[in-house]
């Protein structure tokens, strides 16, 4: 310990002393808003230095799935440099469900935003009471990026603001049931249109000794995102309809039927041992790996799976004569997901064309794989593979298309609590009745629809 | 039976070391052989996981960054520690006692519970985007046991020491840079030690507090890598460990008598 | 010489900076704990002033009772396992060969250094339903009926993560006590000897009596340290399945950061405190007793 350093750290905690007894009065932090969005005088050195400085932009997206490492590696990093010669962008992985969601909200309540994020109606609420999130409609109208969409309207949240850029390809998205067709053939079983021909199915793969179906399981990310609406929905579409738009509880039978068939699927082997703590990562190396026969997951992995002519997917089978899968279907779309700008940022102009781009690479990426989306990037269509045809032949003509619960209806606290109780009912050794009792008193609590 | 004793020993010895070859062996195993064969001998060995590693994963910044900490709280709890606790065994000061009760109620507290208080004094603080932020909440945290050891230690020691000195007419700061600082020097590497294996192992504070990638130390680093892998590729997560526990393993391979010594030092003399 | 020494000033710079650091960093923080858990708050913001309410509400929510279950089940795993079975491991290693002591003692502190990233990811593969270790070889040996799926089951998932925490730290308790041990004068043994006293009096009658101090450390360190359990259940589980692996410090993240209720998340904090002081008080009561001098 050199007597320069001793004498570094003496001083700092002087100032220490300083700064602590000048807020000592305010413990509360809702007070220190004010003091903490002036801007530190060493962040303003980068522009007061004139232009020859880029101007420093910290993004923070999902990084998770290979879609968005793709985006990144393909389409973003090789491109940014021409596009935006003017910003230095710093990108930090955000991981994804839970811990992204938890990295933003920490931010948040620390102050401390990124310019630009992936925007999720998971955390949304949370940033908006705070005012940390921009409403974008004046900026895109002016520089006319709005004109790029087919719908503009599709991009407004309903309280009429736009918040968040995205590609239009989440719309597309919906969960469904990919499978190997040689695993199939090989346990020689068929591929089931109803709830019980799909337990008859499992049971004949689990006695061949494969795997039926995987989904991730940790921290409830399919019961969540999926399982809990496609079960009721099998079973009656109307009850799941009134449950995202709070007409109805978690006291409908419709609803505990639907909760019931997790439970039995779990109870009965459809899932590998120790799903509940599946990560998104295994669940998809387990059935690209043919360990599984089936895979639980939204088509936003469609173009990575139609890769193997094996697989080919169904939607998910019916389990009474109220739902027809070619009537009704969830759909993962939200206005709020996309990427949106911190209302806090130094530089909002260059983080909203910062925010355009990242959106315009999304869709050049989605638009490659044959996806549909619904922001213009001014290329022809490219070819679909067969597999992404006959999604397309299947989901556009569907009249009903029901939002997803887990988007448009919880707040964070039901979220979370939603993501445990999936969790649990998952393990297989969780009743359908507990379930429904606990996220009854939960659903009670949701302030999601308050407003 | 001895022999069977023997074997016992070394059989239990081995499964304390078996995660060591575990992560070797791991990290030289392709995608598909990790599950295949996840506990025996790689049929191949797969280099270019280290090197596929090392280029999506930041470890020389982590690693930078881990080191900073650690040497920086290590510098910071030494220097005022060692001070406080020759103020408390030496100088006449009538809070002495007390002040003694209060720091020591600094084992009590654990880190993870002050996390959000703690997280927003950073940010009142100005300290958000600097090293500072973690390195000051980890030395007040480890003030409290430093300060208990070398209070121990300096009692311990006969008060003529400086008695010399004051006759030479050394002042009080010469005389404990001079005459204590050497002598304490042994509790001091102990403590150093002890330090280094807290602070280079701390997850909770800095998960919360270094959120951004560039501060981020290496145990924060390699579980948000091991979350954007998605903890499939058994090859790539073993090379990573293994990477960033080489430092430690370095450590403890050249100062394992060293570092024994000073953990049990540090138990008798608390 | 301690008159000219002890001046205002110089007690004043050698006392200062620790403990300003300490206050600042380490008390401090108390303060705005404690006012946060009387309101309902955002994290970022006061949403109103509530009193006791989030202390009412965490009481009665059975997730906090999980938790404490869990947290408890680690120390008594510590304490009860821990402790015992290093304690034996280090009266055992006395008798050993020195080789055979050299290659333990360097085997036993290994897992304490590393990570528990590292740690957790690597017993997350041991508890593998699937693939990994433990039920690859009760497979191996024909107990197929013994395998779990260790993490997922509401009843092996905490008693999986508590081994995990009890294997990383067990060798390094154990090499505490064998130090303590080599501190007590040989004489003592000698005298026991000539009374005609096998190993296990001597154990009994003089080695542990005499280790009460380290013991004690141990004891204050095993249950500090396994009271704030926290870093495992985050690799291995996230708390899951539902809240069945979580501990109190999970607990009280989850509430504040999950579910965006700090008022209530800090006052799981500010309990856990007033637990922790507790429980030191009591060790301190009862546990330790006057010093021993050799």
């Amino acid at each position: 310990m050199s007597k320069a350093s001793k004498l570094k750290s003496a001083t700092l905690l002087a100032a220490v002393l300083l700064v602590v007894s000048a807020c000592g009065n305010n413990t509360d932090s809702g007070s220190n808003q004010v003091s903490d969005n002036s801007p530190a005088p060493a962040a303003s050195t980068d522009n007061s230095a004139g232009n020859e400085k880029k101007i420093k932009m910290r993004v923070i997206t999902i990084t998770t799935d290979e879609n968005r490492n793709k985006i990144m590696d393909e389409y973003i990093k090789p491109n940014i440099e021409k596009a935006l010669p003017n910003l230095e962008v710093e990108f930090e992985p955000g991981g994804g469900g839970e811990d992204m969601a938890n990295k933003l909200k920490t931010l948040n309540a620390s102050d401390d935003m990124p310019d630009v994020f992936w925007n999720d109606a998971g955390y949304f609420t949370p940033l908006k009471s705070t005012g940390s999130i921009m409403d974008l409609t004046s900026a895109i109208t002016a520089d006319g990026y709005i004109d790029k969409y087919a719908v503009p309207d599709a991009l407004k949240h309903v309280d009429g603001k736009i918040y968040s850029l995205s590609s239009g390809a989440d719309t597309y998205f919906t969960p469904v049931i990919f499978y190997h067709k040689d695993m199939f053939e090989q346990a020689g079983v068929k591929v089931p249109t109803t709830f019980d021909e799909f337990m008859q199915v499992s049971k004949t793969l689990k006695s061949k000794d494969m795997v039926p179906a995987v989904t991730p399981g940790k921290d409830g990310w399919g019961p969540k995102l999926f399982m809990l609406q496609q079960m009721i929905q099998i079973g009656d579409p109307q009850a799941m309809a009134d449950l995202v738009s709070n007409k109805t509880d978690f006291s409908n039978p419709s609803v505990k039927e639907g909760v019931a068939r997790i439970e039995k699927m779990a109870k009965e082997g459809v899932f590998p041992e120790g799903i509940s703590n599946l990560d998104y990562g295994p669940a998809m190396e387990m059935f690209t790996s043919k360990r599984a026969a089936m895979l639980m997951m939204f088509t936003w992995e469609l173009p990575n799976l139609a890769k193997d002519d094996t697989v080919d997917f169904f939607p998910f089978p019916s389990a009474s004569d109220k739902y027809d899968p070619a009537k009704v279907v969830q759909f993962w779309g939200s206005p709020l997901n996309g990427y949106a700008v911190s209302a806090k940022t130094e530089h909002p102009d260059e983080a909203v064309k910062l925010a355009e781009f990242l959106a315009m690479a999304d869709a050049l990426y989605f638009e490659s794989t044959g996806a549909p989306i619904s922001l213009k990037t001014g290329n022809a269509a490219s070819e679909k593979s067969p597999l992404m045809q006959k999604f397309i032949d299947w989901y556009n003509p569907i009249p009903t298309k029901i939002a997803s619960f887990a988007l448009n209806s919880l707040d964070a606290r039901t979220s979370a609590e939603l993501s445990s109780q999936g969790a649990n009912l998952l393990t297989g050794e969780y009743a359908a009745d507990s379930f429904v009792t606990a996220m009854d008193k939960i659903w009670s609590e949701n302030t999601w629809f308050d407003n | 039976m001895k022999y069977i004793s023997r074997i016992f020993w070394i059989a239990l010895g081995c499964t304390f070391l078996f995660p060591l070859y575990w992560m070797i062996s791991i990290a030289l195993k392709s995608k598909s052989e990790a599950y295949e064969n996840p506990f025996g001998i790689p049929s191949s060995w797969k280099w270019q996981n280290f090197s596929e590693a090392l280029s999506k994963y930041n470890y020389f910044t982590y690693l930078e960054n881990s080191l900073i900490y650690t040497l920086g709280t290590i510098a910071i709890t030494l220097a005022s520690g060692s001070m406080l606790a020759y103020c408390l065994s030496r100088m006449q000061w009538r809070f002495n006692s007390s002040a003694l009760f209060y720091v020591s109620l600094g084992l009590i507290v654990p880190i993870e519970v002050v996390v959000i208080p703690l997280f927003q004094l950073i940010k009142l603080l100005h300290l958000k985007d600097s090293y500072w932020a973690l390195i000051l909440p980890y030395s007040g945290f480890a003030i409290a046991s430093c300060v208990l050891m070398l209070y121990a230690f300096l009692r311990s020691l006969p008060k003529e020491l400086e008695e010399a000195a004051c006759i030479d007419g050394t002042n009080v700061y010469q005389a404990f840079f001079k005459i204590i600082f050497p002598i304490i020097m042994p509790a001091l590497v102990t403590q150093c030690v002890l330090i280094f294996i807290r602070i280079w192992n701390e997850f909770p504070l800095a998960f919360i507090i270094a959120s951004k990638d560039q501060f981020r130390p290496l145990t924060v680093g390699l579980l948000s890598f091991f979350v954007n892998v998605g903890v499939s590729d058994w090859g790539l997560i073993g090379a990573t460990m293994f990477l960033s526990s080489l430092p430690m393993i370095i450590v403890y391979m050249i100062g394992n008598e060293k570092i024994e010594n000073a953990l049990t030092a540090g138990a008798i003399l608390k | 010489m301690n008159k000219y020494f002890s001046t205002k000033m110089s007690i004043f710079v050698f006392a200062t900076p620790a403990l300003l650091l300490f206050t600042v960093f380490c008390v401090y923080p108390l303060v705005p704990e404690i006012w946060m858990s009387l309101q309902k708050h955002n994290g970022f913001q006061s949403l109103g002033f509530v009193g006791l309410d989030n202390y009412k509400a965490i009481f009665a929510s059975s997730s906090f009772w999980t938790a404490h279950k869990n947290t408890y089940l680690i120390v008594g795993i510590s304490l009860l396992l821990g402790i015992p079975l290093s304690m034996t491991l280090a009266l055992f290693m006395e008798i050993q060969t020195p080789r055979l002591r050299r290659f333990f003692k360097s085997a036993a502190m290994f897992p304490a250094i590393l990570s528990v990233t590292v740690v957790a990811q690597i017993w997350l593969a041991f508890y593998e339903p699937n693939w990994g270790l433990f039920n690859s070889i009760l497979r191996a040996i024909g107990m197929d009926s013994w395998t779990h799926s260790w993490l997922t089951e509401k009843n092996t998932v905490m008693l999986s993560i508590g081994l995990t925490f009890l294997w990383q730290y067990i060798g390094l308790n154990a090499m505490l006590f064998y130090t303590g041990i080599k501190t007590i004068p040989k004489s003592y043994y000698e005298a026991a000897l000539i009374d005609g006293a096998n190993f296990a009096q001597v154990c009994m009658r003089i080695t542990i009596p005499l280790l009460q101090n380290i013991i004690k450390y141990v004891l204050i360190l095993s249950t500090l340290g396994s009271m704030a359990f926290y870093s495992h259940v985050r690799v291995m589980t996230a708390g899951g399945p539902g809240d069945k692996s979580r501990t109190v410090i999970y607990q009280m993240y989850y509430t504040a950061f999950d579910t965006s209720e700090f008022g209530k998340g800090t006052a799981i904090a500010v309990v856990f405190i007033l637990e922790c002081l507790l429980i030191s008080f009591l060790i301190q009561r009862f546990v330790a007793r006057d010093k021993l001098e050799f």
